[in-house]
């Protein structure tokens, strides 16, 4: 913050999501939003930083060279990989009864200029890819190859909309691929092409957030939600 | 006419009510510096955005704020002592006990008993890790340096201060 390193602590619960402060000025911080609630930097907003939610699986095939955060030995009975479903069952502070969705509905969050819109999981596993439009902006929010990983494009080729689809079921699932309509070209997951008139190229990327829809409305309380 | 005192026992001074006043006062401020913020951020309730402020602004003056109180408190308490009978003794000493446990309280991060830090983060390359293809990670790439934070390990320890490529960044879940 203002050329100013920061490191950042656990601090509290808010509603479900948590509270953290920096140990240099000792300002509140939420987690979810990165913006500063009290404290000297209060009003300040930390910039996110893109990143993807994938299977290791996926991610290694992208990143050869790539590091894994080791486990810290003596907090391994800590680390629960069947986290979802236990997290499924805690109760929720915080509802919107009259919304759609149940609190505890998984859906894919996405902010495109202020617009919000949450997409639910169950329906973007059943459609993906799934082409849309958000404050003016045309997505595609892809689902990987193995069926977990996910991400979030701008479908725009040098500036000018495109049209995507998938490539018909490839034999093997490692040669996931989409195809445009514009240049005729196959781009992989990372949205990458990788062959034909496009190849080099790479789509822009949307932040995107797998949460629970009580969490994701609470901090869009305008987001509209996908429906197909 | 019998010069009789009636037995009396020493009475307090009247000053002791005031004594009293204030010993209550400070108590009760260090107790609640440290109880009303935690009160208000407990797990599984919830906060209005009021209620966070306060819990917030209560907790920033906590750690000084309970130390003064404490002290006073505790000064008036032993003042206090020699006017007590047991009882009241019994109920001096029990304060005290939960003022000293508010002061105490409010210097430490027990959010982070329940879920501790990462120090000193270890990062092994993706070919020598023995995690699940099939376990979900949080995965960051700047310039060549891409990082994967595997989410069972981030969703026990919620925040992680990193590097990557030189940028500082602060990995949650």
């Amino acid at each position: 913050m203002n050329g100013r390193v920061l490191h950042f602590y656990l601090a509290g619960i808010n509603n479900q999501n948590f509270l953290m402060r920096d140990r240099e000025t000792g300002t509140w911080w939420q987690q979810i939003t990165g913006k500063a609630l009290y404290g000297p930097l209060q009003g300040a907003a930390l910039e996110l930083v893109l990143s993807d939610e994938l299977s290791f699986g996926q991610w290694r095939s992208e990143s050869p060279s790539g590091h894994v955060l080791a486990p810290v030995a003596k907090y391994t009975k800590e680390y629960d990989p069947n986290w979802e479903p236990d997290v499924a069952k805690l109760p929720v502070v915080i509802s919107f009864p009259g919304t759609e969705l149940k609190s505890r509905d998984v859906v894919i969050g996405v902010a495109v200029k202020g617009a919000a819109r949450a997409y639910p999981w169950e329906t973007f596993a059943k459609q993906s890819p799934i082409l849309d439009r958000v404050n003016g902006t045309p997505l595609l929010l892809a689902l990987g190859p193995d069926g977990k990983s996910f991400r979030v494009f701008v479908t725009r080729i040098d500036g000018k909309d495109a049209e995507f689809f998938l490539q018909a079921e490839a034999p093997e699932k490692k040669d996931w691929a989409m195809l445009d309509t514009t240049t005729a070209s196959q781009w992989n997951f990372q949205g990458c092409a990788i062959s034909g008139a496009a190849q080099g190229k790479c789509l822009d990327r949307i932040p995107a957030l797998k949460d629970y829809w009580f969490d994701w409305r609470n901090y869009h309380p305008d987001t509209t939600v996908y429906k197909h | 006419m019998p010069s009789t005192t009636p037995l009396r026992i020493p009475s307090a001074p009247r000053t002791t009510r005031g004594l009293w006043i204030a010993f209550v006062l400070f108590a009760l401020t260090a107790i609640a510096l440290f109880f009303i913020p935690a009160f208000i951020i407990r797990p599984f309730s919830h906060q209005s955005p009021r209620g966070l402020l306060i819990a917030m602004a209560l907790r920033d003056r906590a750690p000084a704020g309970t130390l003064i109180a404490a002290i006073i408190s505790f000064v008036f308490g032993l003042l206090l002592w020699r006017y007590s009978n047991r009882w009241l003794k019994s109920l001096v000493a029990l304060t005290l006990v939960v003022v000293a446990f508010s002061t105490v309280m409010a210097r430490l991060n027990y959010f982070e008993w329940m879920f501790h830090p990462i120090s000193g983060a270890q990062f092994v390359a993706q070919s020598a890790s023995k995690l699940d293809p099939k376990e979900m990670i949080l995965a960051v790439r700047l310039s060549d340096d891409a990082r994967a934070y595997p989410i069972s390990q981030m969703a026990y320890h919620h925040v992680l201060n990193d590097v990557v490529a030189g940028v500082p960044i602060a990995v949650t879940y």
